[in-house]
């Protein structure tokens, strides 16, 4: 299938590493020059940059922390001055602060809905705009499984995960009639060098959930988001994508 | 067009009646009705059962009851006599006078009562401000609010940018209107009006403010017309319908040739002055469709009472008021008197009889031989002018 | 659909329902009888001209000069929250005329008649059902257009 995503722009928050690098490195191989937001830009943000540049890309870093409001609009701006205009928004930029309820933090629940949930609002707002006056554009927004289902010690990360599903349902009735498509992938557990730290335990017992007997790549969940951002998916908005092999039907 | 041998039979008017308009909370509409036809029929000196048919003239939408014609046919004892609806907006009245003049002058039926009669106060303000925006055409027009007075304001800003027609010139139509209608006792309002007051009422549509805007009412009133033989037979003083014109124009302002003027009420008065066998200088009195003061000045025009473009200076001269050139609306026209829609054209009708009759009282225009009624429907749509004569 | 067209709809049905369509994509269309090539705005399916029931629909340019206008204050249903508004009647450079409410780009200017304006496609932003409608705006204002192909 011909995705068609020749010289579109993306930008893509949380884009350094892991699923989010895949997702940059995922779209550039089907033509995207590809913009990155993330918190740090560091030899890992650049192994990225480069990669999108050995498929002939052009890959635009931004150093941001995505809880900044004022920040979303100035970066999805920049995005537009350098690399020519915008086409595609992926939000991918999340974090965890596992605890039973009775252990978390004040802080550890407004950070993880803050960077999670705001983060996406904050990047959603920003290029919403863009895309109503140009009446086209693609916005998927990462959420997990653990935004359908609960899952213990992640009250914060599975509101933040649900919030993003109704936040990505509710925008993709107001930009409909400008032809801006919003859909949600929900990955379960992917393996990426973050999950490879967890005990093993965690990784079997998501394996035993999962139908398939396998656990995500990072390139699973950019192939999801690839063809969600084609005009080959220009009638599916409001939509959840999961990438989970079955670990939550 | 008329065939050009408009031969054959007279129509003459032997009967007039007329209720007051207002708010008629007493009454419903074939109660109104019934009041003006027993004026007619009374003051014809005949009984009902001389009368071959009843036209009626009303505008549907506005009344709970459908199918008015059959209700009011029954409520005056007339069934099984034939009878229906006419409609043409505002122009209803005289759609049903027309309707009536036509079915006597074939010799179908001899003698006709048109019966013109309208509530306008049964529906609720939502169910009003609902039609309101319908009044024009509402594929390409209603839907960006247009209203009755926002087109004949949109004419007034033409005429007044092409002309020089002046606010001024339009508060001094409302103020002779109402001058007329306090000395008229079937009017709505029956107070004269000072051009400060009028200056200061409430915004409308630009450059119309309330008193610019005719009110709506309620109200009936009725004709009894006979062919020739039997108007000489019942009436001591015949009126005679000598010219009879219509016309149509678009509805869509976007395809009118131009907006200063309504040309269906030029191509009528053509047509009714060359039946009659008049010019626009004979016309002795006149009622004029004054739904809106520039409605008037535009009348003036159309009607020939004076050239294009200088409707303004017409009543700034006070060249319709009794004594000017040619009296205009001094019944109060629709201003003063009010507008029950379907009735208006049979008012204007019973005024300009009773003109010609010399049965005017105190609003009595000296000499009165020869009199005009220009109707129209809407935003100029239909237009039904009328030269009346006595003998 | 032709029912999207007006800030208010009483004409749901029509047999140029193409134009709400159009006017969705930022496009101002008029008719064009492909029998005898006479051109309409607003377009019309059954030709004014020759009779014929076949047209196609043509872009026109929305480019106009304001031939009447008012302003209403008491307003119909459905308008009662725009009100006062400014109503323009436009004769259009390609032909015919259009009627619209005049739009932001002139909202603090005064109006005259003569005076040049664009038509301009508008499809309501925060309406959750597709409505979309037209402004008169100055001249050389941009408005969002949907790519052909899109």
């Amino acid at each position: 299938m011909n995705l068609g995503l020749t010289d579109r722009v993306a930008l893509v928050t949380g884009g350094r590493t892991g699923i989010g690098a895949a997702i940059a490195g995922g779209l550039a191989a089907e033509g995207c020059h590809v913009a990155i937001v993330d918190r740090t830009i560091d030899e890992e943000a650049r192994a990225t940059a480069r990669l999108i540049e050995t498929h002939g890309r052009r890959c635009h870093l931004m150093e941001t922390d995505v809880r900044d409001f004022a920040a979303a609009e100035t970066r999805v701006r920049e995005t537009v001055a350098t690399l020519g205009r915008l086409d595609i928004l992926v939000c991918n930029a999340g974090i965890t602060a596992d605890a039973p309820i009775w252990k978390l933090s004040e802080a550890q629940w407004d950070t993880v809905i803050d960077v999670n949930l705001k983060g996406y609002f904050n990047y959603n707002r920003a290029a919403a705009a863009v895309f109503k006056d140009q009446r086209h554009g693609k916005i998927v927004n990462v959420a997990s499984i653990n935004g359908l289902r609960g899952k213990h010690a992640q009250t914060n990360y599975s509101a933040s995960k649900g919030g993003i599903i109704a936040l990505s349902k509710a925008l993709a009735r107001e930009v409909g009639k400008f032809g801006v498509n919003v859909n949600v992938i929900a990955p379960g557990m992917v393996l990426t060098t973050m999950a490879e730290q967890l005990p093993p335990e965690f990784l079997e017992q998501a394996m035993d959930e999962t139908v398939l007997g396998r656990l995500a790549s990072p390139e699973d969940c950019a192939n999801a988001v690839a063809f969600l951002c084609s005009d080959r998916a220009r009638h599916i908005t409001g939509e959840i994508l999961r990438v989970d092999g079955g670990q939550y039907i | 067009m008329v065939a050009s041998t408009s031969s054959g039979r007279r129509v003459g008017v032997v009967g007039v009646g007329h209720t007051p308009f207002g708010r008629r909370s007493d009454a419903t509409v074939q109660e109104l009705a019934f009041e003006a036809f027993r004026d007619a029929v009374t003051d014809a000196g005949i009984t009902r059962d001389v009368i071959d048919a009843t036209v009626v003239g009303s505008v549907p939408e506005y009344h709970k009851q459908r199918s008015l014609a059959g209700v009011i046919q029954e409520y005056l004892g007339l069934a099984p006599r034939p009878t229906w609806l006419t409609e043409a907006a505002c122009a209803s009245g005289s759609a049903a006078i027309r309707t009536a003049w036509l079915a006597i002058k074939a010799g179908i039926h001899d003698i006709v009562a048109v019966i013109g009669c309208q509530k306008m106060t049964e529906l609720d303000t939502a169910e009003i401000l609902a039609l309101m925006g319908r009044v024009g055409e509402v594929q390409w027009e209603s839907g960006f609010g247009t209203t009755f007075p926002g087109y004949y304001a949109m004419f007034a800003r033409r005429h007044m940018h092409e002309f020089g027609t002046t606010r001024q010139q339009l508060v001094e139509v409302a103020v002779k209107n109402h001058h007329y209608g306090s000395l008229n006792p079937m009017a709505l309002f029956r107070k004269e009006i000072t051009e400060e007051k009028a200056a200061a009422s409430e915004a409308v549509a630009d450059p119309f403010r309330v008193y610019d805007c005719c009110a709506n009412a309620d109200g009936a009133a009725c004709v009894i017309l006979a062919s020739e033989e039997r108007a000489r037979e019942i009436a001591a003083v015949p009126v005679w319908l000598a010219g009879m014109g219509c016309a149509s124009a678009s509805m869509s302002v976007l395809r009118r040739p131009h907006l200063t003027g309504l040309p269906s009420a030029e191509r009528a008065a053509a047509e009714a002055y060359a039946m009659a066998g008049v010019t626009a200088q004979d016309i002795r009195v006149a009622d004029v469709h004054d739904c809106f003061t520039i409605a008037e000045i535009m009348a003036y025009e159309d009607l020939g009472f004076c050239p294009r473009g200088e409707g303004g200076r017409f009543i700034e001269e006070r060249r319709s008021y009794v004594g000017g050139t040619v009296p205009v609306n001094v019944d109060g026209g629709l201003k003063a008197k009010g507008h029950p829609i379907g009735a208006t054209g049979v008012s204007m009708t019973y005024d300009i009889v009773k003109q010609l009759r010399g049965e005017a009282g105190e609003r009595q225009v000296p000499d009165a031989d020869v009199g005009l009624t220009h109707n129209v429907g809407g935003i100029g749509q239909y237009c039904f002018v009328q030269v009346l004569t006595r003998e | 659909m032709f029912k999207w067209f007006g800030l208010v709809n009483y004409a749901p049905h029509t047999k140029v329902a193409e134009f709400a369509t159009h006017l969705k994509d930022g496009r101002l269309v008029g008719s064009r009888c492909a029998a005898c090539g006479a051109h309409t705005f607003p377009p019309r399916a059954d030709c004014d001209a020759c009779m014929s029931p076949d047209f196609t629909l043509v872009e026109v340019s929305g480019r106009g000069v304001v031939h009447t206008y008012t302003t209403i204050s008491a307003a119909p249903s459905g308008f009662e929250q725009l009100a006062p508004y400014r109503l323009g009647l436009v004769d259009l450079e390609d032909g015919g005329r259009a009627l619209a409410c005049f739009g932001d780009t002139l909202a603090d200017a005064d109006v005259a008649i003569g005076m040049p304006v664009q038509v301009v496609p508008r499809l309501a932003e925060e309406r959750e059902a597709i409505t979309v409608y037209y402004t008169l705006e100055r001249p050389g204002t941009p408005w969002p257009r949907t790519p052909l192909d899109g």
